[in-house]
């Protein structure tokens, strides 16, 4: 039974990611190489929230369409926009209009053409069936109260054949009942 | 847990499915994130036992690949 409804899920995530600031490449610094840091807007570094690196084992091949669920600030959009070149296209979604405005700000920062980005749900994915070769997500799976709805919308917008990489959070043995009903536990 | 999320992905209809990495993430790893409060971090350390502070969690990457015909399934 989950602690908080999708409703109030939604709203507590969209209230920490929206008001979100960073100081210090730290997160991104643990996860990701120098050289990909290099390329990228210090906005994107600065607001990686991910827990892992999705694209690092998606093999992205130059022409892919990816799209990034819970995009956040883009860092992994624009990796994927970069990968998968002009002929190419990356496709970031996030349900914060906050975050959507910081990722298109580094989408342009970069002068990434390819690289396009939607307001909206990971339970409810606005693009059509089959339209996605690789999807792509770094820490957000976990803040869905439906994840198997997530999942069937991820298997909907790939094509046949077409592939996953997801990082996520996972516990190997259960909480404290006081840290799963916490809202902060929720939006991390 | 790891096993319902890879279980949720079979139901889903994936195949193929691999976890290609698996980090520990304890306290220290969370301290990095904007955001987790100092509050709650410290609320944390009271609550969880001092064993579990440097492996609270599991970081995975997890990847898979829709069949070539079918598979669709709601998980």
């Amino acid at each position: 039974m989950p602690y908080f409804s999708e409703a109030d899920a939604r709203l507590i995530i969209r209230q920490t990611y929206g008001e979100v600031q960073s100081a210090n490449a730290e997160v991104a610094e643990a996860i990701y190489d120098r050289e990909e840091l290099e390329r990228l807007p210090y906005g994107s570094v600065a607001l990686a929230l991910g827990v892992g690196h999705p694209v690092r084992y998606a093999a992205l091949k130059p022409g892919e369409t990816v799209l990034d669920l819970g995009c956040g600030a883009g860092i992994d959009t624009l990796l994927a926009g970069l990968a998968v070149g002009s002929e190419g296209r990356a496709v970031g979604l996030d349900m914060t209009p906050a975050m959507i405005e910081r990722a298109r700000e580094h989408v342009t920062s970069l002068g990434l053409t390819n690289v396009e980005l939607r307001e909206g749900l990971m339970e409810a994915i606005p693009l059509p069936d089959g339209s996605i070769d690789v999807v792509i997500s770094n820490g957000v799976l976990n803040l869905s109260t439906r994840k198997g709805r997530v999942l069937a919308e991820t298997m909907r917008v790939l094509r046949p054949g077409g592939r996953v990489s997801l990082a996520d959070l996972v516990i190997t043995e259960a909480l404290p009942e006081e840290v799963l009903k916490s809202p902060a536990a929720l939006a991390g | 847990m790891e096993p319902v999320l890879l279980k949720k992905f079979f139901n889903a209809g994936f195949e193929e499915i691999r976890v290609v990495d698996r980090k520990p993430f304890g306290l220290a790893e969370l301290a990095r994130y904007p955001l987790f409060a100092p509050e709650f971090l410290d609320f944390l350390r009271k609550v969880v036992p001092s064993h579990r502070h440097e492996e609270l969690v599991y970081s995975i990457v997890v990847t898979g690949r829709k069949p070539e015909k079918g598979g669709e399934e709601d998980g």
